[in-house]
């Protein structure tokens, strides 16, 4: 560089990314739907830390780590279902009820670069421990489907998908232990050709990988020909959910074997919701062994909303947050002590006031003002108004 | 909704891949190899996207295309989160380790006195992959074409590459010290479009899946 003076770096680090004001405002209004819809099931709001120790993770794939300055590795944590399993066992040990936990927070994922991947992304979920059964999955997937409405989110017949990994697991059941890990470790990797080839090359007869193969395309109505204890429980789960939630779609809660989630920990229903511009907005299931791995074993199930992407979900079905109360910006006619009481006594009637110009409005709508004296001020079409009176008009 | 978007490898595999989607009787009389056109509609509520192979797996990953033709080596090398549903068996090549005919025993030579091996290769990735899982320290090295002349010129010890015919590695006088994997063409698909666009998709895999099956038998009679 020419004057030999550093260039400052303006950019955030690869995909992490400012959030400025309209777009954090609308971030909230989700925030707030969200927080109301799971407190209204009784969810209590907690927030695990930011940071986590990498050994305690279920899969070191994509931790964001570093070393402490006691030389233990730590990452930011990956995903909020496992701190709260952690967290669970440790707090919560000795209780015998169900606990019900939501929270709001910011996890963090290594993306290659040159991908857009994003490294930050906000998750909304909540975790149902210690109940298990149908009507506790039922809970969670209702409450899913109602928060995503209760955002404004339009929803149809294919967007909220339910599967089983029981029914999967069952279909290699035959196979020994190692090979049928090494199945489902490729189904969660979305490698369908490699999981039958495994299979059938550890001995599962050919009829047998064209009948699992079938049964992983299952979606819909034909889940009726298939049989087994998990496949009638997927159903009285969807059923159930949609009694809890009837919601706005009829008949919502499409039954997909093939739902297999990457994240190793689910071990019986799975669920996502999908949105076809921005793919996956939410996804859960039962996890019954991953509190366990704490030393704490508890039946559990939730789901996590990725809030960014379904603010634009939202943004692109041309949904904008209802309109902030406006903002009067006050100009002082010299007087400053006049415009300070003036300023008190406007905030004092309930209206939000800037003193000065605004060079970020965030989308809200401004009322420039003229300081008349401490209680009045002069509007734009020349009147000369009350902060009572003001307060009334704004309310309207 | 936009029509199912279909990303198509241009290259070695687009006749093959024109081949078997003209066989499931999709319209792809629009598509011209070589062409300047390369978003071309394909009737019935299908378009097909023209792209270079390694571009496939990012475009389907990101759901810029809902489905796709590409080979696994591909695939493998951009580790990119797609689902893989149908051997399309065309395309067939294998990622191999090789190292100069009659060499072999002095490279391990080196390998017991020098503790590590350079690999030239077009793959890091695979190649990696490979040398971690065999336990086996090597330096990768990175090139951009004709990983074959390194070992000549003295730039690596050994190659990864993939080979079809291996005619290549003859010419060159290379051996292969092992396989890595056999690859052929992957029908592949962004998993949240495969999900919630199936009544669209699933047609098309099933004849594709037929179709495969099929040719393969009557390749192998």
């Amino acid at each position: 560089m020419e004057s030999g003076a550093r260039r400052p770096l303006l950019s955030a680090p690869r995909g992490f990314r400012d959030i400025l004001p309209t777009e954090a405002r609308e971030l909230r209004v989700i925030e707030q739907a969200l927080t109301e819809t799971f407190a209204a099931s009784g969810y209590m709001r907690l927030e695990p830390p930011t940071i986590e120790y990498s050994a305690a993770q279920p899969t070191q794939e994509r931790l964001i780590q570093f070393l402490d300055t006691d030389r233990s590795l730590v990452a930011l944590r990956p995903d909020l279902t496992t701190a709260v399993a952690r967290l669970v066992a440790q707090r919560y040990r000795e209780s015998a009820g169900a606990l019900r936990l939501s929270y709001f927070a910011p996890v963090f994922r290594e993306e290659p670069a040159m991908t857009a991947g994003e490294r930050e992304v906000v998750q909304a979920g909540v975790e149902l421990i210690g109940a298990s059964g149908p009507i506790a999955d039922a809970e969670v997937l209702a409450l899913l489907v109602e928060s995503l409405e209760c955002c404004g989110l339009r929803l149809d017949g294919a967007t909220i998908q339910v599967g089983h990994v029981g029914i999967v697991q069952r279909l290699f059941a035959p196979l020994a232990e190692e090979p049928r890990s090494a199945v489902l470790s490729a189904l969660r990797a979305g490698d369908l050709v490699g999981a039958l080839r495994r299979a059938h090359e550890a001995g599962m007869p050919s009829e047998d990988v064209t009948r699992a193969r079938a049964a992983l395309g299952v979606i819909g109505r034909g889940i009726e020909q298939l049989d087994g204890d998990d496949v009638r429980e997927l159903r009285q789960v969807v059923h159930l959910a949609r009694e809890r939630w009837p919601g706005s779609v009829k008949l919502w809660g499409l039954p997909n074997i093939g739902l297999v989630p990457a994240l190793p920990y689910y071990t019986a229903i799975v669920f996502e919701a999908l949105h076809p511009d921005v793919g996956v907005i939410a996804s859960g299931g039962r996890y019954d062994l991953l509190i366990g791995a704490y030393g704490a074993p508890r039946p559990a199930t939730g789901f996590a909303i990725d809030v960014l992407r379904l603010h634009r979900a939202l943004f692109a079905e041309g949904w904008r947050p209802a309109d902030a109360r406006p903002l009067v910006t006050l100009h002082s006619g010299g007087d400053e002590r006049a415009t300070m009481r003036c300023a008190a006594s406007l905030r004092a009637a309930g209206i939000s006031v800037a003193i000065g110009d605004v060079a970020e409005t965030a989308g809200i709508a401004l009322i420039a003002a003229e300081v008349v004296d401490e209680r009045r001020v002069k509007l734009g079409d020349g009147r000369t108004i009350d902060a009572a009176t003001l307060a009334r008009e704004l309310a309207t | 909704m936009r029509p199912l978007r279909f990303a198509l490898a241009q290259g070695l595999l687009l006749n093959d891949a024109l081949a078997a989607l003209r066989a499931i009787a999709l319209d792809v009389s629009r598509v011209t190899p070589g062409g300047r056109r390369l978003v071309v509609d394909g009737g019935g509520n299908v378009e097909f996207v023209l792209a270079r192979p390694s571009d496939i797996a990012t475009y389907v990953e990101r759901g810029a295309a809902d489905l796709g033709i590409v080979g696994k080596d591909v695939l493998m090398e951009s580790a990119a989160r797609v689902l893989e549903l149908v051997d399309l068996h065309f395309g067939a090549c294998r990622f191999v380790v090789a190292a100069p005919r009659g060499a072999l025993e002095r490279s391990l030579d080196e390998y017991r006195h020098l503790g590590s091996l350079e690999v030239a290769t077009k793959y890091p990735r695979v190649a990696e992959a490979h040398f971690r899982a065999r336990g086996l320290e090597v330096e990768i090295v990175k090139v951009a074409g004709s990983a074959e002349v390194a070992p000549q010129v003295g730039l690596a010890d050994w190659i990864v590459d993939l080979v079809a015919t291996g005619g290549t590695l003859r010419a060159n006088d290379l051996a292969i010290v092992e396989e890595i994997a056999a690859c052929s063409a992957r029908l592949i698909a962004n998993p949240a479009s495969y999900h919630y666009r199936r009544a669209e998709i699933a047609p098309l895999v099933e004849k594709l899946a037929d179709w495969a099956s099929r040719s393969r038998s009557s390749a192998n009679r």
